[in-house]
């Protein structure tokens, strides 16, 4: 049909070329690597999970088709064989002749361990020759693409150096269920071009909030700039097939975001490529990319956002929704007594619900059995569950085949995933993430005490939980309510003293400095400070301060590789001399505390601090690395300040190192005495830092620092004889200046 | 976000689109497209659905007229229930279907006067009782036809093969069977006389499949026709002098009033949605229908956007509303964009004519139905600002897309046909559709 004109046909080669170029294709990442929806996606791939009783995928090729994505190339990654199965049986296998792509396929990955090693394995098989979409596939959006094509396509034909356009959608200044909490994304954007000048992440975990921007920036790329912070980054990239190029040159990236589009902006002048930013006003895009945005994309879809990706466009075949009054879409076979009360729901085929029970902001998946007097608000009641009569579930995720047993109520907060049972009269007290199998698909034996007699399941263990470093920020992402309070009550968060209250208010204190504001003035306060390059580090505390552990544990044998890797992994990463100097102290602090457990010899304090510090070459590289050589006053009090952190951590945490209050102050003394000793640091140091205020856990920080506060003071108050003692040598030489200052600081 | 698009352009773009296509994957990417709502609106939902339809009748292999018909009709439902709201899509279902039945008739009559041609001796002697019947039996009614026929002639079909010469009788005397006669099946069955009427069907088929397509062919130009035909009666309706109240003007609204400019001097008066003066266009800064007010300053007409309450302060001027459909029930209510209900009641209150403008294939039989079962929903984009975090927190949003104006509000109706009042309707409504196929969405959902 296409060729049906002859005059056409005088520059075939040419022509084939154009139609070449005219096919749109798009690579589906449909695994994230991660494991956020745990224990939901133990055995189901993340992008079957039903969001608004519609499998995410379907979100996902919906919006390439809407977009006349015409290949589709996916990723499947973990329960690969389910993603392709459900593929393969639904319309959209070019099998089945009905399907709006000319080609969908599946690319296996064996040894994939990143988003990284996909595209990298993407680069080498020249699937793609031309500009191609890259999205998740867990992504909802309704975006119409055209327009940010036509400008792609115009920039790449300007120059060839234009490989990339990250199409992001404005979020406004105030919060947003819909922007990614925890983790906010952070774009420099040139006004006029729209090129991305440099790409950032900061959360509140961090330990200050600054941004390192390059002046090269400044003095050769653009002067007129905007910093945004307020964006929704649903990670839909239009790319050129030079992109994959770049991520096969970097072999350790691993994150498109973090890793790739931070790594390729700060080498700017290396590669020479330039990555532009779509930002759209219209329409909607998020991933559901962990319990918290899959709540938020809910209640978008819910409150009609992602038009028409709303249960009454039935995007499925073989759905069948109407709107209801109250805002309420039902299907076909749902049974609703007369005296119930519905509103803003959605409920699926053959869903029954008894009289006198309550369904508000909730989706209620096909077959459920809801029984009478029953309330569910904001939940998220998946296929086939029954939930008895007069039970009670408030903002918690049901997952398929549920069963929760009469009068029993779940709080806010809590995941249910498969067959789980919650039995009669029975009252989670606090949010419960509950399972039947553990995270390699066991089955797990029945909490009786939890559950009740009939229950069946038992709360999840996350393995890695007590791995992953306390200060990444996605251990703000696990649950799904978001919440910043539980850590500052949480005593086992080193992260907490770090931010220095500035947790409480991340979201304000944050969008007052980036409001995209491109004041000169301001930015120098960027620039200048050398504390900054919070990304792509947040393993290296962790790495660093196990490397160290290690080589102290092991008491043969030099430190000197233990400081060559240490340098080593600090090139790497990029990492400041705050966090070298964390790094350090941690470890120490570490030893020491485990030297006083009977599993260590039981030492007592003073002996631990000795042992833990007498290592040969370990003072040596406090003073150089840790301290700072030689080290000013302000480096001494900000290494002594971690120490205290790091003990006060480790008082009353759940780990095997707790300490007592009064241990882990006895053990500070005795790690500053030795330190002292060993002329690591000074008598001007240490009253310094007994000077300071933060020392006393303050610093700023709201009300709910009370408890932390108490610690810190109460390890702190353990130095007081040290301190004394320290005065008075000082006062022999120099009188009673120090002391003053003592006073009215105890106060 | 999918009435912003423009349908026009994505009806287009999936026409060009079927090439090389099957059917099936055309009806699917079409119902996608209806369920996305990239193509919205009467005419880009009439054009479409006749486009469909004519691919359906060209490209399916049918074994008779009924199946041409049932298969039309299966179509049909799954169209209607991928966008309920669109009424257009039935009616042109409707329309489509009324046409096979017309010509189904037409050639049954055909057939059942050649019974008295000289081919008559050619039946077998199994047969031969039953020609006398035949002549005798006249049926018009497709819904016996619809009962008796489709069996038989099936039956015929399945087994045969040879190279008995066309009999056009025994066709139409097994058609014209008075429902349920049982002794004709066994008969057919046992004599292998059903052997010939392949070719003769095929040759039936493809007539009539040609015939039909021409029909379809008929309806899209009726549909792409409508708008100058409409704006024909533009003169009749302005007066020198008038003051125009028109909501968002539509093709045809916009085709209408210039038309009378050419003639008349008068003034136009354009109720702007807020939500589109808001929202961005491709010209930045440019007011909305820039350039139908170019054209109509072009004629000499002058004209002005107004928006919310402006409305009310020119109200006492105005002399005239014109409305655009997007489609009419039988009983005189019409579907309009969102806003334009309150355009039609304060024309009411004031005691100025409404004019609704619609094509005939917007004119729908239904005319029982629900307020809400008419009303489209939108989404909330574009009636609030999704970067405003709290406002989405905390507030539920339900745009309508289409509003219902009741049929006392409307004075009269333009069609391509002409200028109707109220109890006209159903007039045409009946010279269109066929009483059987009035009721051809029940039937879809009764199915679903």
């Amino acid at each position: 049909m296409s060729h049906h004109k002859g005059k056409s046909g005088k520059k075939p080669a040419r022509a084939a070329e154009a139609k070449r170029e005219d096919v749109l294709q798009a690579v589906i990442i449909a695994d994230s690597f991660q494991d956020r929806f745990q224990p939901l996606t133990i055995d189901k791939p993340r992008c079957l999970l039903p969001l608004a009783n519609t499998p995410l995928i379907e979100y996902t090729l919906e919006f390439l088709a809407m977009n006349g994505v015409q290949e589709v190339h996916i990723y499947p990654g973990a329960h690969g064989e389910q993603v392709e199965d459900y593929i393969n049986r639904s319309r959209w296998a070019t099998e089945s002749g009905r399907s709006p792509f000319s080609g969908i396929s599946f690319i296996r990955v064996s040894d994939a361990r990143s988003i990284g090693d996909f595209l990298r394995d993407l680069d080498k098989r020249g699937y793609i020759d031309g500009d191609f979409i890259l999205v998740h596939g867990d992504l909802v959006s309704n975006m119409s693409l055209d327009r940010v094509l036509a400008a792609h396509k115009a920039r790449r034909q300007a120059a060839a150096t234009n490989i990339m356009t990250l199409v992001l959608r404005s979020g406004g200044e105030e919060q947003h269920r819909t922007k990614a909490n925890a983790i906010t994304p952070v774009f420099v954007v040139d006004t006029k071009t729209k090129r991305c000048l440099h790409y950032d992440e900061t959360h509140p975990l961090q330990s200050d909030h600054y941004l390192t921007l390059d002046p090269a920036v400044i003095d050769e790329l653009s002067t007129d700039f905007e910093i945004r912070a307020d964006l929704i980054d649903a990670q839909i990239d239009i790319c050129t097939p030079e992109v994959l190029a770049l991520w096969s040159e970097s072999f350790d990236y691993e994150l498109p975001r973090r890793n790739f589009l931070h790594g390729v902006l700060k080498d700017w002048e290396l590669n020479g490529k330039a990555i532009y930013v779509d930002v759209l006003e219209e329409g909607y895009a998020a991933r559901a990319s962990n319990l918290q945005m899959y709540e938020s994309i809910s209640r978008d879809v819910m409150g009609r956002w992602t038009f028409p990706f709303i249960p009454e466009c039935n995007i499925l075949p073989d759905q069948g929704y109407q709107m209801r009054i109250y805002g309420v879409s039902t299907e076909d076979g749902v049974e609703i007594a007369s005296n119930s009360k519905l509103s803003n729901s959605i409920i699926g085929r053959d869903a029954a619900i008894g009289s006198g029970s309550t369904v508000i902001g909730s989706v209620i998946g096909r077959r459920c059995k809801i029984g009478q007097n029953v309330v569910i608000e904001d939940s998220y009641v998946w296929d086939d569950t029954t939930i008895d009569d007069g039970a009670v579930i408030s903002r918690s995720i049901l997952g398929y085949s549920t069963v929760v047993g009469k009068r029993a109520s779940i709080p806010a907060g809590s995941v249910l995933s498969r067959n789980v049972v919650v039995g009669d009269d029975v009252k989670l007290q606090e949010p419960a993430v509950l399972s039947v199998i553990s995270h390699d698909g066991s089955p797990v034996t029945t909490d009786t005490s939890l559950l009740g007699p009939s229950g069946k399941g038992a709360p999840y263990v996350d393995p890695e939980a007590e791995e992953i470093d306390p200060e990444d920020p996605s251990t703000l992402q696990r649950s799904l309510i978001y919440s910043l309070a539980h850590l500052s009550l949480s005593s086992s968060s080193i992260s907490t003293l770090d931010s220095e209250g500035y947790a409480d208010s991340d979201d304000d204190s944050l969008a007052t400095p980036f409001s995209g504001d491109t004041s000169r003035t301001r930015l120098s306060s960027f620039a200048s400070d050398d504390s900054g390059a919070a990304l792509g580090n947040t393993s290296f505390h962790h790495d660093a301060v196990q490397g160290l552990l290690d080589a102290l544990r092991d008491d043969t044998g030099d430190f000197e590789p233990a400081k060559l890797e240490f340098m080593g992994l600090r090139l790497a990463n990029d990492a400041s001399d705050a966090q070298m100097r964390r790094a350090v102290a941690v470890a120490f602090a570490r030893r020491a505390a485990e030297l006083l457990t009977p599993e260590h010899g039981g030492l007592d304090a003073s002996k631990a601090a000795d042992r833990a510090l007498s290592r040969k070459g370990a003072s040596t590289f406090i003073h150089e690395v840790g301290v700072g050589d030689p080290a000013s006053d302000a480096e001494q009090v900000e290494f002594i300040l971690s120490l205290q952190k790091a003990l006060v951590s480790l008082v009353g945490s759940s780990r095997t190192l707790a300490l007592e209050k009064s241990r882990a102050g006895t053990l500070l003394a005795a790690l500053l005495q030795q330190l002292y000793n060993l002329d690591v640091l000074e008598e001007e140091g240490i009253l310094a830092w007994w000077a300071e205020e933060r020392a006393l856990g303050g610093g700023g920080g709201g009300g709910k620092d009370g408890e932390l506060e108490d610690k810190m003071k109460a390890v702190r108050e353990r130095c007081r004889v040290l301190v004394e003692w320290l005065e008075n040598a000082s006062e022999e030489e120099d009188d009673d200046d120090d002391d003053d200052e003592d006073d009215s600081d105890d106060e | 976000m999918a009435p912003v698009m423009n349908s026009t352009s994505e009806v287009e773009k999936y026409l060009k689109s079927l090439k090389g296509k099957s059917v099936d994957a055309s009806i699917d990417s079409l119902i996608s497209l209806f369920k996305r709502r990239q193509i919205a609106g009467s005419e880009p939902c009439a054009m479409a659905t006749a486009h469909i339809l004519l691919q359906v009748v060209a490209k399916t292999k049918f074994r008779d007229v009924d199946h041409m018909l049932e298969t039309v009709r299966q179509v049909g439902c799954k169209l209607v229930a991928a966008q309920p709201k669109e009424l257009v899509v039935a009616n042109i279902v409707r329309r489509v279907l009324g046409l096979i039945r017309d010509e189904a008739s037409e050639q049954r009559n055909e057939g059942t006067d050649d019974d008295a041609s000289p081919e008559e001796p050619f039946p077998p002697a199994a047969d031969a009782p039953e020609p006398s019947e035949a002549p005798s039996t006249k049926y018009d009614g497709s819904t016996d036809y619809l009962h008796s026929g489709p069996r038989h002639v099936r039956l015929g079909a399945l087994m045969s093969v040879g190279s008995f010469p066309a009999s056009k009788t025994l066709l139409s005397l097994l058609e014209a069977s008075p429902p349920g006669h049982p002794s004709l099946s066994p008969l057919a069955k046992d004599s292998g006389t059903s052997t010939p009427r392949l070719g003769h069907q095929n040759a039936r088929i493809s007539a009539i499949r040609a015939e039909i397509i021409d029909g379809i062919e008929e309806i899209k130009d009726e549909i792409s026709q409508v708008d100058d035909q409409i704006a024909s009666s533009a003169d009749v309706q302005i007066r020198p002098l008038d003051y125009v109240l028109v909501y968002q003007p539509s093709h045809t609204v916009q085709k209408f009033l210039l038309r009378a400019a050419t003639k008349r001097r008068f003034t136009v008066v354009i109720a702007v949605d807020p939500r589109l003066a808001s929202s961005p266009r491709e010209v930045p800064g440019e007011v909305p229908f820039a350039s139908f007010r170019k054209k109509l300053q072009a004629a000499g007409v002058a004209s002005m956007n107004i928006m919310n309450i402006g409305q009310a302060a020119h109200m006492p001027r105005i002399s005239k509303v014109v409305l655009s459909a997007r489609c009419v029930l039988a009983n005189g209510g019409v579907v309009t964009d969102a806003g334009a209900g309150h355009v039609a009641r304060a024309a009411k209150e004031k005691g100025c004519p409404v004019i609704v403008l619609s094509g005939v294939y917007e004119l729908s039989p239904e005319s029982s139905m629900e307020e809400d079962e008419l009303v489209e929903w939108g989404g909330a984009m574009g009636h609030a600002g999704f970067s405003d975090g709290l406002f989405v927190k905390g507030a539920q949003l339900q745009g309508a897309v289409t509003e219902l104006i009741q049929p006392e509000l409307v004075d009269s109706y333009i069609t391509n046909l002409g200028i109707h009042s109220r109890n006209h309707l159903t007039t045409i409504v009946a010279d269109h559709y066929k009483a059987e196929d009035v009721d051809f969405q029940l039937w879809g959902d009764a199915e679903r």
